[in-house]
């Protein structure tokens, strides 16, 4: 089992922009500190139409309203997550979906990144858009979002803003890469990523016949075992 | 809208806003059913916490949330954000009135 750089297509290339969007990288800090109900406030904002923030903080009583506090470094964060968001539900809808995408995966790497024991070597194990080759096996089209390239602990995660981005082709691809690495006597954990309700990525998951049980699925309620907590 | 003073009165008002919004995301015809498994699996959700906990008095500020939740989802015209909002208006619902998803 080896990784490998995936080439840099055109859409690679317009998605890196995205990618490095200091609005992402602030989003996803944010985000990666938030409570749940934080980021399922950045969910519907980043979902809605409104742009007003007062339909947000009327919408969030537990983070806005009277008995939520009114100061403080929750309500800072709350704050600052809104406007954030806000920034994000005004771009166009295209890219509004690009941002989304890119923030999922910036999250996932900031919280991976503290996990103990990874810290140290992480700017070298953990690794974006790369492919996982095994002998004898025909590379995947698309690359993981994610990949932790630790010897013995290796992990591919995959990243998905909502529920219904939960498909046949992301869990079988996920699934092969497991199963090859067990082929080979290596061990790969296969993770999603979804910022999403478990109930909802559930119920999508029902309807899938494409393995998923070695899949670990991390739902918006878990983000936070991305850090081993 | 009737005022909302207990947790059932909030899930009861949020109802019709919601079964709006499955309806506009059936009109995703590939993903009728799915939609349809969502819907039914959220409503269960809160069906279970207004069984429980329905004569409780509502939360401050759940009144306000429900308005603009209801408000916000009627605002789309678009079924493939409606599938989105199929999953995020129980949560933003559920956590107005102290509940984890």
């Amino acid at each position: 089992m080896r990784f490998q750089d995936a080439s840099p297509d055109a859409r690679a290339v317009v998605y890196a922009g995205i990618q490095a969007d200091p609005l992402v990288a602030r989003a996803a800090g944010l985000l990666a500190d938030a409570t749940q109900d934080q980021r399922i406030l950045a969910r519907a904002v980043m979902n809605g139409i409104s742009t007003d923030p007062a339909v947000w903080q009327a919408m969030f009583p537990s983070l806005f309203g009277p008995d939520a506090p009114s100061e403080g470094p929750d309500r800072a964060r709350s704050e600052a997550i809104l406007a954030a968001s806000i920034q994000v539900a005004d771009r166009g809808e295209q890219v509004r979906s690009q941002v989304r995408g890119a923030l999922v995966e910036t999250v996932t790497e900031l919280l991976v990144r503290r996990r103990p024991g990874l810290a140290s070597a992480a700017a070298t194990r953990i690794r974006r858009e790369r492919r996982i080759l095994f002998d004898g096996v025909r590379a995947e089209i698309h690359p993981y979002d994610l990949t932790i390239e630790t010897p013995g602990a290796a992990e591919a995660i995959d990243c998905k803003w909502g529920a219904r981005g939960i498909s046949a082709d992301v869990l079988f691809q996920l699934d092969d890469a497991r199963t090859h690495a067990a082929d080979e006597d290596e061990v790969l954990t296969a993770t999603i990523v979804v910022f999403d309700a478990e109930r909802s990525c559930t119920v999508r998951l029902d309807r899938q016949t494409a393995p998923h049980d070695g899949t670990r699925l991390i739902s918006l309620e878990t983000l936070d075992r991305l850090a081993g907590r | 809208m009737d005022p909302i003073s207990t947790v059932g009165d909030a899930i009861a008002t949020a109802r019709p806003a919601y079964d709006d919004l499955t309806a506009l995301a059936e009109d995703v015809e590939d993903e009728w059913s799915y939609v349809n498994d969502l819907a039914t699996a959220w409503l269960e959700r809160m069906a279970a916490v207004s069984d429980a906990r329905g004569h409780e008095p509502a939360p401050a500020g759940v009144a306000a949330a429900v308005t603009a939740l209801a408000v916000e989802v009627r605002l789309l015209d678009d079924p493939h954000r409606a599938i989105d909002w199929l999953s995020t208006f129980p949560q933003v619902l559920l956590i107005a009135l102290g509940e984890r998803p």
